[in-house]
């Protein structure tokens, strides 16, 4: 539905908003290097912290000798997991609550901080210190690989105080650190839990009566590996403790590092947010991922033991390998019409659960919207067969969920080929309507996405294996729909001043990398009639207003409030105008007082008055104006909170279909070598309105960065034997370069249809996918290789090769 | 009254990162021991130190090096790294740690006119030698239409890879002023970047090219 129930939502003089190439608010800082970053921070006098980590895949630390350790000259601490300094910390309401032990006796995973924490004066003798520990590790059984840890009689690998609650309305098992535990609701009628294996069933419809309805069906795998992203700055804090004015000596905590909504470490530390110094603003990369290391909360408490001296605590790249992706294996099923229309769905997913704590949302949590539900099928059962295991942790929420866009995807390609169809009317065929799954109107957003898709893509669907390329290549091609999602679910808060002549807008930050103060600072302006540079963006780590908005989803429910908020503060402006230029004459305030000439604005009231090109003006005579730098002599002040417009579309969480995109891939495949080039990739998202464009392009490529990564190159490999990570690096572990990515074709459309700011929605997470190259090799070659399909995969799925393709 | 300016500008940054060059010690007054923290006023009290407090340990070393174009003369532990001598000892934050071991490229710095990997590359080893960071790229107005092009086409998300990314680029039109778009990808393929921005690397570059040619970058 379009923005139609705030102000100026279906505004169509844009000044600002959509303007393509205006600098980043801090991009200048971030470019030179004089930005810094949790590992940028030193202080001069500064110990050094590491956290051993667990060099096995599932161990219980016995017992650990330091004695070794201590003796080196320099090394000053050894903290291990039982000392009651970590009693005094409090829950971290961003991790949802306390770990059991904050810093764990049992590791779940090889490479996990367990045991203790080293001090020393330099990062090499806490290195030195670590190797010199006496670590008795009690080696536990393990799971890295769940095709096998699904066997009932599999040794358990997690104890009874992590299964104990499981039986309740939610399974704390699966929880995330970040609340999404909603989302994984336990259902009484899920079957109990067998040996290292939970389930997870969800039956929309009456599955009977979609599988009456086919004429025949279809069955395959979809297989998703695991994949790793990380935070391109290994999470590190500096920490120390100083002075309040107030509360007394040695109060204050300096903490620089950990700038992830600092309401985390005021909490830990039971301290309010005069008594937290963090200014730092930049955190790196931290795509969805919400929860803040051990590294960068625990450095003021390891000062506080060591008297008040400065704590640094690094760490390295392999020690910051996490997931971005857990493994999941999908077997479906279709009842499918002869017309190629879907009427039953069964997707039975054996999927990574992670270690203890790891985000639902690689999990089971995307079960009840996404791809299935844009279908008129309704007759759908999910099975998810979810294994605990020592893979890893997931932090994150992926930039993939929900998985189901690429059993989809998949379907339809497979639909076309028993049909003859071309898959885009597959698509056609079984996308519903608008306004409900009974709808069989199109969805204008995706019929004008894919009219330009195809035209951009010059669309010539083929059987898979029939074409080749004039040098010999054979030719693929692929399509996948998904919708544009937004948050806007999430509750946004915003504040704006106007002082001193200026709007200031104070936030908190952190600057992660969607540019969402800039994309909020533009929509300020637009509604306050000024310019970008005009509003004076105030980093204030005391500030509520925080830039955690879930990227270009989040930016445009945000914005929605900012605009509300903006409006708000031009009243309050004008209004606060209208009084000072219409007061009684003055001659009577003071002896030392000069009559004032009358405000151009006198005898306007606030209705009559506008803010145009930084002037407050009459409407009716715009030569009668002040500078708006002079509007008023009040510091005026606007809030606003709450959520977007509910959209008209929407069937459910997650499931609107105002706003669509379709992506378009086209391949070589070198049937001698196996390898893959990628000839063309398009993307055409009607993200209803662009706030700004240069970072909305920006993300479109990262979202393809991701998707080409994981579908041809990333492979993430564990030794069978003892679960080790054996490329937890970037040489091994190979992410795209300038070399390996495709160019994006891109157009975008803005039919206005979303429900955040002027009808905007997101792009970011829906684009990314694990399936449509893989898809568009199967076009090309008639066989399927599971991602990576890396040259060795391919030559082997086409029976060239017998070795290659390490699963 | 005249309002702010959103934001960091352009000039904003420079100027701070000539302050960061301008902190540099240009020779350490108080040489610290960094097994025991004590402070010595020369090296020479700290060398006589080490033998008596610290036998079978091995001693920081002299180093020489002009950075940014300034002389500095450090004492620093042998098995640092020239990334962290940067950082820790002339608060230099440009060069980025990211991958540890020699892959990321996010530490990148010219080291005696070629680009080289900081974290790579012991400092002891960079004796006598002339380096170059991102910050001294900035202050050098002959590269801010480059600067000001990465950052008016988002050549960056979350920043942290931008540095060594720039100083790639740099170390590329020093020797070829007039790159190709392969020529940009091929020169930029050590440096990985999380975020995905590489297509805008070579838009950004091609464009400073452009105005640092004719003139009149838009922020510069």
């Amino acid at each position: 539905m379009p923005d139609t129930t705030g102000a100026n939502g279906l505004r169509e003089d844009f000044r600002v908003v959509g303007k393509a190439n205006l600098p980043g608010l801090t991009s200048y800082a971030m470019a030179t290097g004089v930005a810094k970053y949790g590992t940028d921070f030193t202080v001069p006098g500064m110990l050094f912290a590491k956290i051993l980590r667990c060099p096995h895949a599932h161990a219980r630390v016995l017992s650990i000798d330091e004695t070794a350790a201590l003796a080196i000259p320099g090394v000053l601490d050894v903290v291990k997991w039982d000392d009651p300094i970590f009693d005094e910390l409090g829950a971290n309401p961003i991790n949802g609550g306390n770990r059991p032990k904050y810093l764990p006796q049992e590791a779940h995973y090889e490479g996990q901080e367990a045991g203790c924490i080293v001090i020393a004066e330099s990062e090499a003798l806490c290195e030195e210190a670590l190797k010199a520990l006496k670590v008795e590790w009690e080696i536990l059984p393990f799971i890295t690989d769940i095709q096998k840890g699904q066997d009932p009689d599999y040794p358990q690998i997690r104890g009874p105080e992590l299964l104990a609650g499981e039986e309740s309305e939610y399974r704390p098992g699966m929880a995330t650190s970040d609340g999404y535990q909603l989302m994984s609701k336990h259902y009484p009628t899920d079957p109990r839990r067998e040996g290292n294996v939970t389930w997870n069933i969800k039956v929309d419809g009456d599955p009977d009566e979609g599988w009456k309805k086919a004429d025949f069906t279809l069955e395959y795998d979809v297989n998703i590996p695991t994949c790793i992203s990380t935070i391109p700055n290994p999470p590190a804090s500096v920490a120390y403790w100083g002075d309040s004015m107030y509360k007394g000596p040695g109060q204050k905590i300096y903490i620089e590092g950990a700038p992830h909504r600092r309401e985390s470490i005021m909490a830990m530390y039971h301290k309010s947010s005069d008594e937290v110094v963090q200014e730092g603003l930049f955190q790196g990369g931290k795509y969805c991922d919400w929860g803040l290391r051990i590294s960068q909360e625990v450095t003021p408490l390891l000062s506080k033991r060591m008297g008040g001296r400065p704590v640094r605590c690094c760490n390295t790249r392999e020690e910051t390998f996490d997931l971005n992706r857990n493994e999941r294996h999908m077997h479906m099923r279709l009842g499918v019409t002869k017309d190629g229309v879907i009427t039953a769905v069964e997707d039975n997913t054996l999927v990574d659960n992670g270690a203890p704590g790891s985000s639902t949302m690689g999990s089971v949590s995307d079960r009840d919207w996404g791809g299935y539900y844009t279908l008129k099928c309704k007759d759908i059962t999910q099975r998810f067969k979810v294994v605990d295991s020592n893979i890893g942790y997931m932090h994150t929420c992926a930039q993939f969920v929900p998985y189901n866009w690429d059993s989809i995807t998949v379907a339809f390609d497979l639909i076309a080929e028993k049909l003859g169809l071309d898959p885009v009317e597959v698509a056609r065929r079984n996308l519903h309507g608008p306004s409900s799954q009974d709808d069989p109107n199109p969805v204008p957003s995706f019929e004008a996405s894919l009219e330009i898709g195809k035209k951009l893509m010059d669309w010539q669907w083929h059987p898979a294996g029939t074409k080749r390329l004039p040098d010999g290549r054979l030719h693929g091609v692929s399509f996948r729909y998904a919708i544009c999602p937004r948050h806007s679910f999430m509750d946004y808060f915003c504040k704006l001043e106007y002082r001193d002549g200026v709007v200031h807008f104070p936030t908190q930050g952190p600057i992660a990398g969607w540019f969402s103060t800039e994309c909020f600072t533009m929509i300020a302006a637009e509604e306050l009639g000024l310019n970008y540079e005009d509003i004076s963006v105030d980093y204030d780590y005391r500030e509520k207003h925080s830039d955690q908005a879930g990227g270009s989803d989040g930016v445009t429910g945000h914005g929605w409030i900012v605009k509300e908020c903006a409006n708000k503060l031009k009243r309050k402006i004008l209004e606060s105008a209208a009084r000072e230029a219409n007061r009684p004459d003055d001659a009577y305030r003071g002896v030392f007082s000069f009559p004032a000439p009358p405000s151009p604005l006198k005898g306007a009231t606030a209705d009559e008055l506008d803010i145009v090109d930084g002037k407050v003006v009459v409407k009716a005579d715009p030569s009668r104006f002040v500078p708006f730098s002079r509007a008023t002599k009040e510091n005026v002040t606007a809030e606003y909170g709450g959520y977007s417009p509910k959209s008209a579309w929407v069937t459910g969480f997650g499931r609107i279909l105002d706003t669509m995109n379709t992506s378009w891939c086209e391949v070589a495949v070198d049937d001698e070598t196996g390898e893959v080039e990628i000839l063309k990739y398009c993307v055409v998202p009607d993200v209803g309105k662009i706030i700004r464009r240069t970072s909305l392009e920006s993300q479109i490529d990262q979202v393809v960065f991701f998707t080409q990564g994981c579908q041809l190159l990333e492979e993430f490999i564990q030794d069978p034997e003892t679960g080790v990570k054996l490329n937890g690096n970037f040489l091994d572990y190979r992410v795209p370069t300038t070399l390996d990515v495709p160019e994006v074709t891109k157009e975008i459309l803005e039919l206005r249809s979303g429900n955040g700011a002027y009808g905007a929605s997101g792009i970011s997470h829906n684009l990314a996918n694990s399936h449509l190259i893989i898809t568009a090799i199967h076009n090309a070659t008639g066989v399927w290789v599971d991602p990576p399909a890396t040259p060795d995969r391919v030559l082997k799925a086409l029976g060239k090769c017998e070795i290659g393709g390490s699963k | 009254m005249e309002a702010k300016k959103a934001g960091i500008s352009l000039q904003d940054a420079c100027a701070q990162a000539g302050a960061r060059i301008a902190a540099m010690p240009a020779k350490q007054k108080i040489v610290t021991c960094p097994l025991c923290a004590e402070q010595f006023l020369s090296y020479e009290e700290l060398t006589a130190h080490y033998l008596a407090e610290h036998p079978g340990c091995v001693a920081p070393v002299k180093l020489r090096m002009t950075v940014n174009g300034r002389d500095c003369s450090l004492v620093v532990e042998p098995h640092l790294t020239l990334k962290e001598v940067l950082q820790l000892h002339l608060g230099l934050t440009g060069a980025k740690q990211m991958c540890d071991r020699g892959q990321c490229g996010s530490c990148t710095v010219i080291l005696n006119g070629r680009p080289t990997l900081s974290c790579n590359t012991l400092a002891a080893d960079c004796d006598g030698k002339t380096v170059e960071t991102v910050e001294g790229i900035a202050v050098n107005p002959k590269w801010q239409p480059l600067i000001d092009a990465y950052c008016r086409w988002d050549a960056m998300q979350c920043g942290y890879c931008t540095p060594g990314f720039l100083v790639a680029a740099k170390a590329l039109l020093d020797r070829n002023p007039r790159p190709t778009e392969q020529d940009i990808k091929e020169a930029l393929s050590g440096n990985i970047c999380i975020c995905g921005t590489y297509p805008r690397h070579s838009q950004a570059i091609l464009e400073a090219v452009t105005y640092m040619v004719k003139g009149g970058a838009p922020n510069a």
